[in-house]
């Protein structure tokens, strides 16, 4: 870990951890956030829905606990606090419901393991993130479930750890190509100025004004008529939300060719990209070809979970 | 007892009352959902109620800002009731169970002074709170006031040992260096933390014992705030809508200038405004006769509505009020029978009536009836409706009807008509309708008096309809042939 990426973990305020897959290592790269906070400023930790079980239900792996040192804030699910082994001051109750209870916020008065299970809807999760603030909290990590690419949405974290790894797929290039989509898709540039909202479709827009604002989806069959029309060449798109950005990395690269240029409302910042080269399905990649090859695709960081975070 | 439906509180405009109420605590609310009666026999409890109700609302506009925060207060204080039957029944509170009591408990606390504040103006009767200070002191033994629910080291000797050696392991892990000697320390850990876990449920099942004796009181103080927040909901609806706090008497039945706060809204919405009922009624029969579209049911509903109010600690929305309480209420109105009976429109509405009259025989009863045998033919109706007036003028009850029958007010004890088109001059309408090209029924609507009048001897169903027909200028060829036959 470089001291630049030390820094830029430690700016942001909210942060959330998105995972490609089931044991990318997410709960590796929390565990290594909480203990390096340590006595540096309170942390406050939650999830979008359930996590931290110490047995991976899906593949019956053991997991990581999250660990959290003494003073963490932590929303979780009234029925998660039993199978938690910190010594608890309760601070507020959300009203916030979900299966397993409604999530209350406690501050850890002792080091101890945590099972956490946040709300599942991400306005609610920024009114916890800023419970946690008025609470005294200095940052927020999110910690992301399978699937939840969502989670890269600014509007809930201002930065984004997206963890990947071996069990997404047996094929290293498969892997580094959806987890480089992804990653391209969560850094489109901050638009500088907005164009237009379409008001008689994406095309009328484009031909009056050459660019055209994006609220809800934008998908590979919106797109491609209009690149093979020659509508879109030299123009610009800009997305309210890039998680809504639903274009195969083909489709990416055609727009690039093209110098079509696609932004985002706001800007993202992924802070780094980690890389697990061991699945838990059983096979391996070279670690260190694996790292080359991502640090090659991407113009983020990348770590190596069960090296540098280990 | 008095048990309305939800059909009828819809009808009468009671639910659209109760909807304009926002109740905040969940023990308010839950007085809002849940409308009791006040009976006759506890008149003292609801003259104590009807008096807080109408200082609370006399001193609205003064205390505005104790009301707001009282009720900012209110909605912060959650539903704790279960927790506190909880421990009654000497089960163990947990962590957060026990932060909600806290919580409440010092919200409890501000809101005290609120109250006093709210007491030297409004001198309120029979709604005070116990202190809660004995119950915090043991939910925050070392009084430190924070938000927070903690079992602080010093709860027991044995939990401050405990904590030091769950502090010492950690860091003893913190530094450890091979893995054997990390397990070893993470077993003890293990050990620790299931103590510390079965020692603070003693310390908490503690909590609960020192409570226990407490909860009778502290139930008893969800239910008085509940009232005081239902109290504050009754005020401001006084307010908004006018509300007289009524004499009782024992028997006599009389409402000036009464509205109907759904109505009102309703009408001013479209620039209309509702005129007020004035009505007097007494042991007996009573008979409202009037037009279509002239308002007798609105009238009746605004009866029962007031009633209503008043039966649930409301002030009633009149100008003046003498009003005795009723055992029961009942209502008869055409639209509200069961369809599903399998009986005809007819015969459904004699079952319902049969069944309204027993309960209406138990005891001093408000008896409505909209309408009552419309679905039959008018002469047999006639006979019927008749029949009913009489014996009702025996019955110990206020009894209303509406009808359209001829020589049924000649039977009931009093007789009101609606002023209706009485006094507007068929040919004007004519006239402003040709003019204006405006749709006639509005502008009938328009000219339509909807106040009550009260009828001294012999007088029949005033004849609008006729009327009517002269204003929407119906074929002449036919007019002539009405006029002839009338």
């Amino acid at each position: 870990m470089t001291p630049q990426l030390a820094k830029s973990l430690a700016e942001v305020r909210t942060m959330s951890i998105v995972g490609m897959c089931k044991n990318a290592g997410k709960t590796t790269v929390l565990n290594w956030l909480l203990a390096n906070s340590r006595q540096e400023r309170i942390l406050g930790l939650t999830s979008i829905g359930r996590d931290g079980e110490s047995t991976d239900v899906v593949t019956g792996t053991e997991k990581p606990s999250i660990f959290v040192p003494e003073g963490t804030l932590v929303a979780t699910a009234k029925d998660m606090l039993r199978l938690g082994d910190v010594t608890k001051e309760i601070l507020a109750t959300t009203g916030i419901s979900t299966p397993l209870g409604e999530v209350v916020v406690l501050r850890a008065r002792s080091a101890g393991y945590v099972q956490i299970a946040g709300p599942s809807i991400t306005t609610q999760l920024r009114d916890v993130s800023q419970l946690f603030f008025e609470l005294g909290a200095g940052q927020t990590i999110i910690d992301g479930a399978l699937g939840r690419k969502s989670l890269g949405a600014r509007t809930v974290a201002e930065g984004v750890i997206l963890c990947t790894g071996a069990s997404y797929h047996m094929s290293m290039e498969k892997v580094i190509e959806d987890t480089v989509n992804i990653y391209r898709i969560m850094n489109l540039p901050k638009a500088a100025t907005l164009p237009p909202e379409p008001e008689n479709g994406l095309e009328d827009c484009l031909k009056q004004h050459g660019e055209a604002l994006v609220s809800g989806a934008l998908t590979d069959s919106m797109v491609l008529p209009l690149l093979r029309s020659g509508l879109l060449r030299n123009g610009r798109l800009v997305v309210k939300d890039p998680s809504k950005v639903l274009l195969k990395p083909d489709t990416l690269d055609k727009l690039q060719t093209r110098q079509v240029r696609l932004e985002a409302v706001d800007a993202a910042r992924t802070l780094c990209i980690t890389i697990n080269p061991v699945s838990a399905y059983g096979w391996k990649f070279d670690k260190d070809l694996f790292y080359e090859k991502m640090s090659q695709a991407v113009d983020a960081p990348v770590i190596n979970v069960k090296e540098e975070l280990a | 007892m008095i048990a309305i439906r939800f059909e009828e509180r819809e009808k009468i405009g009671l639910q659209y009352a109760l909807d304009t109420l926002h109740g905040c605590s969940p023990f308010g609310i839950e007085k809002i959902r849940r409308l009791r009666f006040y009976s006759p026999e506890e008149r003292a409890e609801l003259e104590t109620e009807l008096y807080n109700v109408e200082q609370s609302a006399k001193a609205a506009d003064e205390l505005k800002n104790v009301y707001d925060k009282i009720c900012l207060l209110l909605c912060q204080m959650k539903e704790i009731r279960g927790t506190l039957r909880r421990i009654q029944a000497m089960e163990c509170p947990d962590h957060v169970e026990l932060f909600e009591l806290k919580n409440y408990l010092q919200r409890m606390e501000t809101l005290i002074p609120l109250l006093q504040q709210m007491d030297e103006v409004c001198h309120l009767r029979d709604l005070t709170f116990h202190d809660p200070a004995a119950a915090l002191a043991v939910l925050d033994p070392e009084r430190t006031r924070s938000r927070g629910f903690y079992i602080p080291d010093s709860a027991s000797p044995r939990l401050r040992e405990i904590r030091q050696q769950k502090k010492q392991v950690e860091e003893e892990l913190y530094h450890a260096e091979t893995d054997a000697r990390k397990d070893e320390l993470r077993t003890k850990r293990t050990r620790i933390c299931a103590e510390e876990d079965s020692e603070e449920m003693k310390i908490r099942q503690s909590m609960g014992s020192q409570l226990a004796p407490m909860v009778g009181d502290l139930l008893a103080d969800t239910d008085a705030v509940g009232r005081l927040d239902f109290l504050i909901q009754k005020a401001r609806f006084a307010v908004r809508y006018g509300g007289v706090r009524p004499e009782i008497t024992d028997g006599h039945l009389e409402l000036v200038d009464m509205v109907n706060p759904e109505l009102c809204d309703l009408l001013q919405e479209r620039g209309r405004s509702f005129v007020p009922v004035t009505i007097s009624l007494d042991r007996g029969a009573t008979v409202i006769t009037g037009a279509n579209m002239g308002g007798k049911s609105v009238a009746m509903k605004t009866v029962a509505l007031n009633v209503l109010l008043l039966q649930a600690g409301f002030l009633v929305c009149a100008k003046e009020a003498r009003m005795p309480l009723f055992h029961s209420v009942k209502m008869l109105f055409d639209d509200l029978q069961s369809i599903q009976s399998g009986l005809s429109g007819f015969g459904s509405e004699i079952v319902q009536f049969q069944k309204a009259l027993d309960e209406v025989e138990d005891g001093f009863a408000l008896f409505l009836l909209d309408e009552f045998a419309r679905g039959t033919n008018p002469d047999e109706g006639a006979v019927i409706v008749q029949a009913v007036t009489r014996y009702l003028n025996g019955v110990d009850a206020i009894s209303l009807l509406t009808t359209h029958y001829d020589k049924v007010a000649e039977n009931a004890n009093a007789h009101y008509q609606i002023i209706g088109l009485r006094d507007v001059d068929p040919e004007a309408i004519r006239r402003e309708l040709a003019v204006t090209g405006d749709d006639g029924i509005q502008v009938i609507a328009r000219h339509m008096n909807y106040g009550l009048y009260r009828v001294e001897g012999k007088s029949d169903c005033p004849r609008d309809a006729l009327n009517i027909c002269r204003m929407l200028s119906l074929k002449p060829e036919i007019l002539a042939q009405i006029e002839q036959a009338y």
